[in-house]
C-alpha cells in the first residue's frame, strides 16, 4: 500500500505534531506549568493521524483520552489544545472541557469522561446523518480496553440493523490502562466481534502510516456510500505508561525495546527519505519549524485568560444562569 | 373551543403535532410502533417506520444514540418505558445529558426529550413501578416536568420537544392506565418549565403534590374540609426547575408544609423542599414541615404489600392533621 507523495509528507508533518505536542506535555508538567496529567499515545501516532487522515471536516471524530493524535489529525489546533488542556477562557470549551476535547470548527462533538459511554453517542450522530440523508461519516476510535464496555454491543447491533455510516476505529495497543490486553481478553483480537453483527472488519499493522490511512479510506469509503458500518482494527503499541504519573512498572522492557524499533515515525521517515519527498536537511527544516509552532501555541495559551466566577454559572442551560 | 380527552392521547397528541411541524422531530425507544400502554400508538402510521424508530433493549445505548442523534442536528423524544429502567441508563443521564451543553462551553447544546412511566398500583412488582425523580434531581443541566392532567402533559411535552435543553417527562401510570381524562384546548399551546399551579386555594396549611399524588391530596382536602379544614393543594408540575414562588407565597400564607410524592422518603423531593422551607423561611412556619412519601422499602409482589407501601389520601390527612 502507498499513498500520494504529497499526502505521505502531511501524514508524517502531523505524526511529528503529534509526539512533539504530546513530549512538550511532558515537559510543561515537570516545570509545573500545566495541571492536567498526560495520557500519552507516543508509538501510535500512525494509527491516529492514519484514521483521521481519510476524514472530510464534515465528518465527526470521537476519540479517546489517550493524547492528542486524533484530534489532532482531526483538525483541532494546537492552539486550541493547549487552552483546553490549561482551562483557559477562550478555549473551544471556554475553559470547561480540560482533558475533554471538542471542537465544533472540527466536528469533534466531545470526549466522555466514562469510557465507552461515546460508542452510542457515536452511533446516535451517524443515525442522524442517515434520516437527514448527508455524506457524513462518523468516526469512533477507541482503545481495546474499552471496547469491553457493555454498550460496544448494542452500539455494534444498532449500527449494523440500522446500515449507519459509522467506522469503528479499534486502537489495540497491548494495554488496557495498567493492565497488559491479556489481562482483560480471552482473545488476541477484539475485531471479530463484528462478525456477530454482520459488520465487516479487517485488523491491520498499527505502525505503517500507509497501511493505516489506506485501511481507514476503505473503511469510511464503504460507510459513506451506504454500505454501512465496518470495524478496523489497529495493532500497536503503548510506548508511553497509562498517564503522566504511572512508572509503568508492569511493562516488560524488553518487548517495548522491541517495538521502539517500530516507531511509526522513524518508518515514515526512512520511506519519506526513501522516496526523496524530503531531504535530511529537509526533514530537520520540518521539525523545527513543527517544534516551533507547538511552543509558540503554548506561550500564547500560557498567558491566556483564565475564566472567572461569572463563568462558573453560564452555559448550563439554553436560557441564562443555572436552575438550583 | 376545547375537548375531552385522555392522559395518553394528550401525550400521543402532542408527538404528532410536533412531528407535522418539524420534521426534525422523531420518536425512538422499545417498542415505540406497537406501544404497550399507548402513548406513541399510531404514529407509525402518519410518519413511517424512519421517524418511529424501534430500538434493541439497551437503555444505557438507546439513550447515548438518542443523545447523538441530537448533537447532529434532530429532536429526538426518546422512550425509556418504566422509570426503573432509568437506572440503565444513568450513566448516560447523569454523567453526560446534562452535562455536555456545559463541558462543551456550549457548543453541543442536546435538545433531547425523554418520556419514561413512573408509578406503582399496577401489580407489577419491585421493579416495574418505582418512582425514581429524587434519583435524578442531582444531575446539573437537566429538565424534570411530571404533569398531572391531560392539559398539562401535552403543553409540558411540546414545550419539551421544543426546548434546546435535556427534558425528562415522567408520566404517571396511574394516569395513563386509569385513562383520566382532561380537557385541552383545540388550539395550539405550550406550558412554560417552572410553573406550579394552585388546584385547590386553602388557608390552613400548604400540600406540595407531584404526578397522581395530586389526585390523592385533592382527596384529603375533601375529607378533611369536611371538619373545616381548608387546605392548599400545590400540583408543582416542574421538578426542576421548581416553582419556589408559589411554594413560599402558600407558606406565608398557611404557615404549615406538607411535602407529598410517590417516590421514597430518604433524599426525596420532600427532603429537598423542606430544606428550602427551613433555610429561606424558618420563621413563617407554624408547625415542623411532613413529608409524606413511601417507606425505605421495595414494593412487594402481593397487592397487600403494594397498597401499605403507597401514600395515599389517608397518610395525607394524617400529616396535615400532625401539622394542626
Amino acid at each position: 500500500m502507498s499513498v500520494d507523495n504529497a499526502i505521505l509528507k502531511e501524514l508524517y508533518r502531523r505524526m511529528l505534531l503529534v509526539r512533539f505536542m504530546e513530549e512538550t506535555h511532558a515537559r510543561l508538567l515537570q516545570e509545573g506549568k500545566i495541571q492536567l496529567m498526560g495520557h500519552f499515545g507516543t508509538g501510535q501516532e500512525a494509527v491516529a493521524i492514519g484514521v483521521t487522515g481519510p476524514l472530510r471536516n464534515e465528518d465527526i471524530l470521537f476519540g479517546t483520552h489517550r493524547g492528542v493524535g486524533e484530534f489532532i489529525g482531526k483538525g483541532m489546533s494546537p492552539r486550541d489544545i493547549w487552552l483546553e488542556y490549561m482551562g483557559k477562557k477562550d478555549s473551544p470549551c471556554h475553559g470547561k472541557g480540560g482533558l475533554h476535547l471538542c471542537d465544533r470548527k472540527s466536528n469533534i462533538p466531545g470526549l466522555v469522561a466514562t469510557l465507552g459511554s461515546d460508542f452510542s453517542i457515536a452511533v446516535g450522530t451517524a443515525l442522524a446523518s442517515k434520516m437527514q440523508k448527508t455524506p457524513q461519516v462518523t468516526l469512533y476510535f477507541v482503545g481495546e480496553g474499552t471496547c469491553n464496555q457493555a454498550d460496544a454491543h448494542p452500539s455494534m447491533c444498532m449500527a449494523a440493523l440500522w446500515k449507519l455510516p459509522v467506522v469503528f476505529a479499534v486502537c489495540t495497543n497491548q494495554f488496557c490502562e495498567l493492565s497488559y490486553m491479556c489481562d482483560h481478553y480471552p482473545t488476541n483480537d477484539v475485531a471479530p466481534r463484528a462478525a456477530a453483527y454482520d459488520i465487516p472488519f479487517n485488523i491491520v499493522d498499527g505502525q505503517d502510516i500507509e497501511t493505516t490511512y489506506e485501511a481507514t479510506r476503505m473503511a469510511v469509503e464503504h460507510a459513506r456510500n451506504g454500505n454501512g458500518p465496518y470495524l478496523v482494527e489497529y495493532k500497536t503499541f503503548r510506548m508511553a505508561t497509562h498517564f503522566s504519573g504511572d512508572p509503568g512498572t508492569y511493562v516488560n522492557r524488553d518487548e517495548l525495546e522491541e517495538w521502539r524499533k517500530k516507531d511509526p515515525i522513524d518508518l515514515c521517515r526512512k520511506k519519506i527519505l526513501e522516496r526523496g519527498i524530503l531531504s535530511e536537511a529537509e526533514d530537520g527544516g520540518l521539525r523545527e519549524q513543527v517544534q516551533a509552532e507547538v511552543d509558540s501555541a503554548v506561550s500564547a495559551a500560557l498567558v491566556a485568560p483564565d475564566p472567572s466566577v461569572e463563568d462558573l454559572f453560564t452555559e448550563v442551560y439554553s436560557g441564562e444562569g443555572v436552575i438550583a | 373551543m376545547s375537548r375531552t380527552i385522555t392522559f395518553s392521547q394528550a401525550l400521543n397528541e402532542a408527538m404528532a403535532e410536533e412531528m407535522r411541524r418539524d420534521p426534525h422531530v422523531f420518536v425512538m425507544g422499545e417498542d415505540v410502533r406497537v406501544s404497550p400502554f399507548g402513548q406513541t400508538a399510531g404514529l407509525v402510521n402518519e410518519f413511517g417506520e424512519e421517524r418511529v424508530v424501534n430500538t434493541p433493549i439497551a437503555e444505557n445505548a438507546i439513550t447515548g444514540a438518542a443523545m447523538g442523534a441530537a448533537m447532529n442536528g434532530l429532536r429526538p423524544v426518546l422512550e425509556l418505558m418504566f422509570m426503573d429502567f432509568t437506572m440503565l441508563a444513568m450513566d448516560q443521564l447523569c454523567n453526560n445529558l446534562g452535562q455536555w451543553r456545559y463541558i462543551t462551553g456550549g457548543q453541543y447544546p442536546i435538545p433531547l426529550t425523554i418520556r419514561t412511566a413512573c408509578g406503582a398500583g399496577m401489580r407489577m412488582g419491585y421493579g416495574h413501578s418505582q418512582c425514581l425523580e429524587s434519583q435524578l434531581i442531582q444531575a446539573p443541566g437537566l429538565i424534570i416536568v411530571e404533569p398531572s392532567t391531560p392539559y398539562d402533559a401535552k403543553g409540558l411535552l411540546k414545550a419539551a420537544i421544543r426546548s434546546d435543553d435535556p427534558v425528562i417527562v415522567v408520566e404517571s401510570k396511574k394516569l395513563i392506565f386509569g385513562a383520566v381524562e382532561g380537557e385541552v384546548p383545540d388550539e395550539e399551546y405550550t406550558l412554560p418549565f417552572g410553573e406550579a399551579v394552585i388546584r385547590k386555594p386553602g388557608k390552613d396549611a400548604t400540600v406540595v403534590a407531584v404526578g397522581f399524588m395530586c389526585y390523592e391530596a385533592l382527596g384529603a382536602a375533601q375529607e378533611l374540609a369536611q371538619e373545616g379544614i381548608d387546605i392548599e393543594v400545590i400540583d408543582l408540575r416542574s421538578i426542576v426547575p421548581m416553582d419556589k414562588e408559589t411554594i413560599f407565597g402558600s407558606v406565608e400564607k398557611t404557615g404549615r408544609l406538607i411535602t407529598v410524592e410517590e417516590g421514597r422518603i430518604r433524599g426525596g423531593l420532600g427532603a429537598e423542599i423542606s430544606a428550602l422551607a427551613v433555610s429561606e423561611y424558618f420563621g413563617l412556619l407554624k408547625a415542623p414541615v411532613q413529608r409524606v412519601a413511601a417507606p425505605m422499602v421495595p414494593i412487594g409482589g402481593s397487592p397487600v404489600l403494594e397498597d401499605l407501601y403507597l401514600p395515599n389520601k389517608d397518610t395525607i390527612v394524617r400529616a396535615v392533621r400532625r401539622t394542626l
